[in-house]
């Protein structure tokens, strides 16, 4: 069996989520999760080209100015006023986290072997394979992390599992709702990011097994 | 006997005179071609290309000095890991040149280095010297975290080809293997990146200093003087062009035009492939630091997460 070209693009996109969860510094992280997004958004152009639907051109370039380029850079920035570098600490070591994120993409391929394809059965399945593998890894990522920015680089990720299971199980949903996600998510990361700062004011850390103990 | 030869038809000659021919000259020649690309991107001019040839040979005039209370061990160790990786030169396919099809199982290679490793610590240790002795500890511990990343990736390709043997796995026959693109890139990248550990280059551990506390290579090596200390070089540079060479041939394997080039094409790519490599290396060493020892696990991490996902392709194949 010979891959698709978007098959291999989104286990691809699935793979170099994975390898956000290998280190706990920040900026790699963060130039992580901008190739593997850059990954999602060349799916996107790739069942464009195959299914003719003109508007998922449009919403790939959204991905891509929105999430490769915008999201990065002001996280980046949000990262160097907090002065943080790096998440100290992870509930479960780095490396194996990684490792269960490798073995999680063998379970949801095992796992999107009983989902029914929505649109034509084999060529969607390494799809949903994937998403599924995309979305254990941002759980992953805001279960074992520590730190704020840590938490919103996963629910980015878990943002990009959902996207990437809609885009290849129906080649895409209309153009306004894939604008208002794109535009939901930009005000969830720049409030998330604002939120940052005023925990890294109130509390002089932003590590979030701590938030809740009271403070006076 | 004279109708044998001729049977064994003069292809097959011209290869095996070339892999040999390619075997004593490209180790140091890669290792030449490392130096000059970091002198470059330090804005140095640089040893010539030659110059690890020139060092061999001026180490092997020069008188030798040992320590009294070493034993026959750390006089022979040298050549038997020398022995044991040519061994493993003819044996492994890190060229297309290959000759006369000779089976190399991946098992039999893997420990074939382990046991040159073996051998190489036992050495360090003999001298007696606090630095053998801790870099001895460091690359057994290296080696025992990379081991499973070589292992898993070496043997994926296998499940999926249906043999143990590298030399059919590697030999650009292998209907199974033909559109693998992503397991063979896959399986390279992992290979790459165990490579860079096992053969003590940058991230693990820096070649050109002599800083006794970070060394780990250079530390078990550091007793050696004139000719065993040209043997142990010679052996390190064989073992680069080999780690090299099969990672190289990962990614060849995985272009579809390799597959249908001819085989002189594919000879040349092969040995360009190791230069490339030696290339990128040295571009990776001139813009990466050396990692702290406590960090080297999460690096190595990596590599082994690439093998992992070698496994489940392989896997996945078997399901379909």
């Amino acid at each position: 069996m010979t891959l698709d070209t978007f098959e291999a693009l989104s286990v691809l996109s699935a793979i170099l989520g994975i390898l956000i969860l290998g280190t706990t510094l920040l900026r790699t992280n963060l130039s992580f999760y901008r190739m593997h997004t850059l990954a999602i958004a060349a799916v996107t152009a790739w069942i464009a080209h195959i299914t003719k639907e003109d508007h998922l051109y449009v919403v790939a370039l959204g991905v891509f100015l929105i999430k490769v380029i915008f999201i990065p850079n002001f996280l980046n920035w949000v990262m160097k006023k907090v002065d943080v570098g790096s998440d100290k600490q992870a509930f479960i070591a780095a490396p194996l986290s990684m490792h269960l994120g490798a073995l999680m993409l063998g379970l949801s391929f095992l796992l999107s072997k009983q989902i029914p394809g929505l649109v034509g059965g084999h060529d969607s399945h390494l799809g949903s394979t994937a998403a599924m593998s995309i979305l254990f890894t941002g759980v992953l990522l805001m279960l074992t992390r520590r730190a704020a920015l840590s938490q919103i680089v996963g629910f980015l990720v878990i943002e990009n599992g959902i996207y990437l299971f809609a885009v290849t199980q129906t080649h895409g949903m209309p153009m306004l709702v894939e604008m208002g996600l794109l535009l939901e998510v930009l005000v969830g990361v720049m409030i998330s990011g604002l939120l940052l700062f005023n925990i890294k004011k109130s509390f002089e850390h932003i590590d979030v097994s701590q938030l809740t103990e009271l403070k006076d | 006997m004279e109708s044998l030869l001729t049977d064994l038809n003069r292809q097959e000659w011209l290869r095996a005179g070339a892999f040999f021919f390619s075997l004593i000259l490209m180790p140091p020649l890669t290792v030449g071609i490392i130096r000059k690309t970091k002198a470059r991107f330090q804005n140095r001019i640089g040893a010539p290309i030659f110059q690890p040839f020139y060092d061999l040979t001026k180490l092997l005039k020069k008188d030798e000095t040992i320590s009294n209370h070493v034993s026959w061990i750390f006089r022979s160790a040298p050549s038997i890991n020398l022995s044991l990786l040519f061994i493993v030169a003819c044996l492994a396919p890190w060229t297309t040149l290959h000759p006369f099809g000779i089976p190399g199982d991946l098992f039999l290679l893997i420990y074939l280095l382990a046991f040159s490793r073996f051998f190489t610590v036992l050495s360090a240790l003999d001298a007696g010297s606090a630095f053998g002795g801790f870099g001895a500890s460091r690359e057994v511990t290296l080696a025992l975290l990379v081991e499973p990343a070589i292992m898993l990736s070496l043997a994926s390709l296998g499940v999926t080809a249906g043999t143990s043997d590298l030399t059919t796995v590697f030999s650009f026959e292998n209907v199974k293997l033909q559109s693998q693109t992503g397991l063979w890139f896959i399986a390279g990248c992992g290979l790459f990146l165990s490579s860079l550990v096992e053969l003590s280059r940058m991230p693990a551990d820096d070649p050109t200093t002599h800083l006794e506390l970070t060394m780990v290579h250079e530390a078990m090596i550091l007793e050696n003087s004139a000719t065993n200390l040209a043997l142990a070089e010679l052996t390190h540079f064989v073992k680069i062009v080999v780690l090299l060479g099969i990672s190289s041939q990962c990614f060849l394997h995985s272009l579809p035009w390799v597959w249908h080039a001819s085989e002189i094409t594919r000879a040349l790519a092969s040995i360009g492939g190791v230069f490339f490599m030696a290339a990128f290396i040295a571009v990776i060493e001139s813009v990466a630091v050396k990692l702290r020892w406590t960090k080297l696990p999460e690096f190595i991490a990596y590599s082994v997460a690439m093998s992992i996902f070698c496994v489940l392709i392989a896997l996945s194949r078997g399901t379909n």
